[in-house]
């Protein structure tokens, strides 16, 4: 191999630091930047179940700070602002800067045995367009008449003048044309340093799957995210110069827009953006899951076919999303069948993920709990996507609190653990310092406990008919009869919340004063695992030479009494 | 380790707390399901959702016992040791087929059917216009309230005594009614959840819904589609009257609509106007 | 001072990285164009009646003169990579007539837009403006790149040994001219 991808290691702490080209210290800026933007995004989603349950209440301590004028009491301007930015922070800056550019830097150069991404140059770049997307969608939240207004998915002409005067929309779209080119970037890095950098002997058939989530996820991200930044750049020049793009005629002098075009180019992206957020996820806790099962990951190109499957598919089945806005019943009906058609591939993993745990000697650490958590999770919202998919239940339950029920389950919850499991995992291959696993343990049980409460109610009042981004269900006698199980959700939502403190307050003692990991102390088998904790900075003094699969558990050939094996130590036959 | 004594009492306020918190919620535990079908096709939800809650329920048990199996039977212990398989042969394939298959056939495409079966008899069957018995109302929705315009006792829209009405839509009992929505604004989205029915009103274009209420009384008609800062307080009334009644109620309210109808105010007209909005 | 030298496997890389990118950023020209064709098919009449047309006769020279520079600098990117001489003159020409574009496009938005046509006056005019400053975006960063080169060139830092970046411009600027010939072709013609 050359040595071409071998930079010095810098000295200055603003090239260490700051604008670094390596790809674990990026890791890590991404990481911290999608905790701290989860935080932000958790807290205002206390704020809207705290207004759900206790309407005109004023929100206790910050209230009073962030809403003076109103005492204290979250007004419906604010609360519109409030959906609208937890969705876009969760989804752009908390989830995907964790789930893809923590985990996709630190993992796809260490687990395919490179020195680094292929362009380090890019990389950097891509991690500090994100910054400037977060800026400009925090700088928002100060703009006269306030932030984005117009629910995450921003239809016209509600996110048009008409709807919503002032820059937040704007300002919004912005952010999210940004969010999106760093993505892009990132993308490009990650599938050209899989295809071109892996270490001797690591052939397709040999990734650990982590790396088949985030290949995948790259590849939706490159193709799906420009359409999306063309959507931004139709709704900037509608909001800014006049143009009607997305307003029709009926609203505007010289107009002939449509509205519905809109929809149409935002579930094209919108739709994968789902796959984009889980396919990562999905990675990892198959590698997970095999890992502390001790047993190899079942049918391993059968699980990557599958993968394959649903990125493929993904891209075919948004229309699901617009059932009720008015589409010909051929299309419809088609866009119905598709989506249970990417139902198959989803239920393949789930045989794949419990066959490799049957018959395993399971080891129940963090990661496995909350890897053993996605399949719970996913289970229930993958389940109950069944009653949206199929239209004539999805008249009724769409833009119900079902949804919402829905999409937090799949989308959120499993993503969100997949993220917390690759977080305990790699923590000490990060930072060389171990999680505490009696901390770990009792925040899987103090998540996932109020978590499932939380969705499940909201799948009941669903159910029971109460339409979502209501401000106040107390407004109007039908929804007020459900306004109990309000109530209850957000009750298990306060609790949801405070246990991730649980998390917060372990990751800074565990940084702090935590103890040395050792090299490995999973015992597993991938190239990360083979150099010290954490990896020195070109991560391999000699480029590693693989001859063996990621997940050669319990394998009878290893005979000195370990039941793993690394993927550069060859098994004999 | 924490004394009993101050744990007991930590948990004492904790559950004191969260009986504090969850008070609204016992005071008013009113419903947690839909009111029954007011719509003729409405029973058709109920059953198909029904179905799927069994099926998907039954699935979700399968899936949480193999879960649970190998968590009780395979945890890690001394001398335990897990079986090496790889689960490529082609008994494993063969058993992931059969299994993805068999799921996909009595979960997927059982509803799949019944609900194209469902939509082609029920919630797009839309009456033709010349069908007898028909009632045409035509619905604009702007932030944040709904117009709604009904014939008058003459049967044809475009007259001085067609009904206008504010938040408030009154038809008659047994009859399907045909909806004609748009909006004048932004994207609302007309909802009855007791009619079991639901529809975009887009600004520009016209959707077209129907239903046919087989129960007379008042039910609730919400906005489902986020419309700006009011959208939780856009709601209205649908008063489904026994035919007679409807007879009654539709003289009268065309006599009070003629004596008040303007012809200079052309605002109030809009629905004359309302088959132009999207070219048809 | 030496410079390192890029070997075969990198440019391999690079040229890769390259072809992603172009295939994606495709997507988001791609679903301008499409948008613009729905809009398009949705008005009654096209082009409107009373609408400023911008002018076919300058738009079509500047299309004539990107793809030359297209051309040139194709032959001068072949000239770098078999070692024949006339790499620099060629990039010279290529980077002129770009320029050149770039000023016969500012002449086409000024002759409507002094006619009073800015892209709030029609749809036309908007998916006129639209199209257009997207790709005139493109075009400026393209013109960046190809002066980064021929200042990189000028400083003898573009060799047959060093030729990537020169390789990843021209192409970048081969992606700015064949979208050229859609929108051309599709706003323009059809």
């Amino acid at each position: 191999m050359s040595g071409d991808h071998i930079h010095p290691e810098p000295t200055s702490f603003l090239r260490k630091y700051i604008f670094s080209t390596d790809h674990k210290v990026i890791a890590k800026q991404f990481m911290w930047l999608g905790f701290v933007w989860l935080m932000v995004g958790g807290t205002m989603a206390m704020m809207i179940r705290w207004q759900l349950a206790y309407p005109g209440k004023p929100f206790p301590l910050l209230g009073n700070i962030l809403y003076p004028r109103s005492g204290g009491v979250i007004p419906p301007d604010g609360y519109n602002t409030l959906f609208t930015m937890h969705g876009t922070i969760m989804i752009f800056l908390g989830l995907t800067p964790l789930l893809i550019g923590a985990f996709g830097n630190f993992c796809i150069p260490l687990m395919i045995g490179a020195r680094d991404m292929i362009f380090p140059t890019l990389n950097m770049l891509s991690f500090w367009t994100v910054v400037i997307g977060a800026g400009v969608a925090f700088y928002s939240l100060f703009v006269p008449l306030g932030a984005a207004e117009g629910g995450w998915t921003a239809y016209p002409t509600l996110s048009s003048n008409v709807g919503t005067p002032g820059h937040g929309e704007t300002l919004w779209a912005i952010a999210v044309f940004f969010i999106g080119a760093s993505s892009i970037m990132g993308g490009i890095n990650y599938i050209t340093t899989v295809v071109r950098l892996r270490a001797p002997g690591m052939t397709w058939g040999r990734l650990p799957l982590t790396i088949w989530g985030l290949l995948f996820t790259a590849a939706l991200n490159v193709l799906f995210l420009p359409v999306i930044g063309s959507a931004m750049i139709l709704m900037v020049l509608d909001r800014q110069f006049g143009t009607s793009f997305y307003v029709p005629a009926t609203m505007a002098q010289g107009g002939g827009g449509d509205p519905i075009l809109y929809q149409h180019l935002f579930w094209i992206f919108g739709h994968p953006e789902v796959y984009i957020l889980i396919l990562p996820a999905w990675g990892i806790i198959s590698d997970i899951l095999s890992f502390f099962a001790r047993k190899p990951a079942f049918a391993y190109k059968v699980t990557v076919g599958a993968m394959a499957a649903v990125t493929v598919l993904s891209a075919v089945v948004y229309g699901h999303h617009m059932f009720v806005t008015g589409m010909t019943a051929m299309l419809g009906e088609s866009f119905m069948l598709l989506t249970m058609i990417i139902s198959v591939p989803g239920e393949i993993l789930f045989f794949n993920w419990l066959h490799t745990l049957w018959r395993g000697n399971l080891r129940f650490t963090t990661p496995m709990l909350f890897s053993m958590g996605v399949i719970f999770v996913f289970g229930l919202g993958g389940l109950t996507g069944i009653y949206l998919a199929t239209i004539s239940t999805d008249i009724y339950l769409h833009d119900t609190y079902f949804v919402v029920g829905h999409f937090h389950l799949t989308m959120a919850a499993s993503s969100l653990f997949g993220a917390f499991a690759g977080t305990y995992f790699w923590f000490p291959k990060m930072f060389g310092k171990m999680l505490s696993e009696r901390l770990g343990k009792l925040h899987f049980w103090a998540t996932i406990i109020p978590l499932t409460i939380v969705f499940c109610t909201m799948f009941f009042s669903g159910y029971g008919g109460m339409p979502r981004r209501y401000y106040d269900h107390t407004d109007n006698p039908y929804t007020n009869e459900l306004q109990w199980l309000n109530v209850i959700t957000s009750v298990a939502a306060f609790v949801l919340g405070t246990a991730q403190l649980i998390f917060a307050w372990n990751v800074i003692k565990t940084v702090a004063v935590g103890r040395q990991a050792a090299q490995n102390p999973w015992e597993v088998g991938t190239l990360e695992w083979t150099v010290p904790s954490p990896p020195p900075h070109h991560n391999f003094d000699t480029l590693p030479l693989v001859t063996t699969g990621p997940h050669e558990f319990s394998n009878p050939a290893i005979k000195d009494g370990r039941d793993w094996i690394y993927q550069t130590e060859p098994l004999a036959t | 380790m924490v004394p009993t004594r101050s744990r007991r009492t930590a948990l004492a306020a904790l559950g004191a707390l969260a009986a504090l918190a969850l008070t609204p919620a016992a005071q008013a535990a009113d419903r947690w399901k839909p009111n029954p079908p007011a719509s003729s096709y409405g029973p058709m939800f109920d059953n198909l959702f029904a179905l799927i809650t069994l099926l998907i329920g039954v699935s979700f048990a399968i899936m949480l016992v193999v879960l649970l199996i190998p968590v009780v039977r395979d945890r890690a212990r001394p001398g335990h040791k897990a079986k090496f398989d790889h689960g490529n042969s082609l008994h494993d394939k063969r058993f992931t087929a059969i299994v993805s298959v068999t799921v996909f056939f009595v979960l997927d495409a059982s509803v799949l059917v019944i609900a194209m079966q469902d939509l082609r008899e029920g919630f797009w069957n839309i009456p033709k216009p010349d069908t007898p018995d028909v009632l045409q109302v035509e619905v604009l929705a702007q932030q944040w309230a709904w117009n709604f315009r009904t014939p008058g006792a003459d049967g044809t829209f475009g007259t001085p005594d067609d009904v206008v009405t504010i938040n408030e839509l009154t038809v008659p009992e047994g009859r399907p009614v045909v909806v004609n929505e748009a909006s004048k604004d932004v994207i609302h989205s007309f909802y009855i959840p007791d009619m079991r029915i639901k529809r975009d009103a887009n600004p520009g274009a016209i959707n077209e819904i129907w239903f046919e209420p087989v129960k007379s009384g008042d039910f609730d008609i919400l906005c489902a589609e986020l419309c700006g800062y009011a959208h939780y307080q856009m709601h209205g009334k649908l008063h489904v009257l026994p035919a007679a009644e409807y007879d009654t109620w539709l003289g009268e309210a065309s006599r009070i609509a003629q004596a008040g109808y303007d012809a200079s105010d052309t605002e109030a007209r809009w629905a004359w106007e309302f088959k132009g909005v999207a070219g048809r | 001072m030496t410079l390192p030298t890029e070997n075969a496997r990198r440019r391999v890389d690079v040229a890769l990285g390259m072809a992603i990118f172009i295939g994606s950023w495709s997507m988001a020209f791609l679903t301008l164009f499409l948008s613009f064709l729905i809009i398009r098919h949705r008005q009654p009449v096209w082009p409107p009646a009373g609408v400023t047309l911008p002018s076919l006769p300058i738009a079509a020279a500047g299309t004539a003169v990107l793809l030359a520079s297209s051309l040139v600098l194709g032959s001068a990117v072949k000239r770098l990579r078999t070692g024949a001489p006339g790499f620099a003159a060629r990039w010279a020409t290529g980077l002129l007539l770009a320029v050149a574009f770039a000023a016969l496009q500012t002449w086409l938005w000024t002759g409507v837009w002094s006619a009073g046509a800015g892209p709030d006056s029609s749809m036309y005019a908007g998916l006129f403006y639209m199209l257009t400053w997207f790709h005139a975006a493109h075009v400026a960063c393209g013109l960046i790149a190809l002066l980064w080169v021929q200042w990189a060139a000028a400083a003898g830092r573009v060799t047959a040994q060093r030729r990537s970046t020169a390789a990843s411009a021209a192409t970048f600027w081969h992606f700015v001219d064949a979208v050229w010939l859609v929108l051309f072709v599709g706003f323009f013609l059809v």
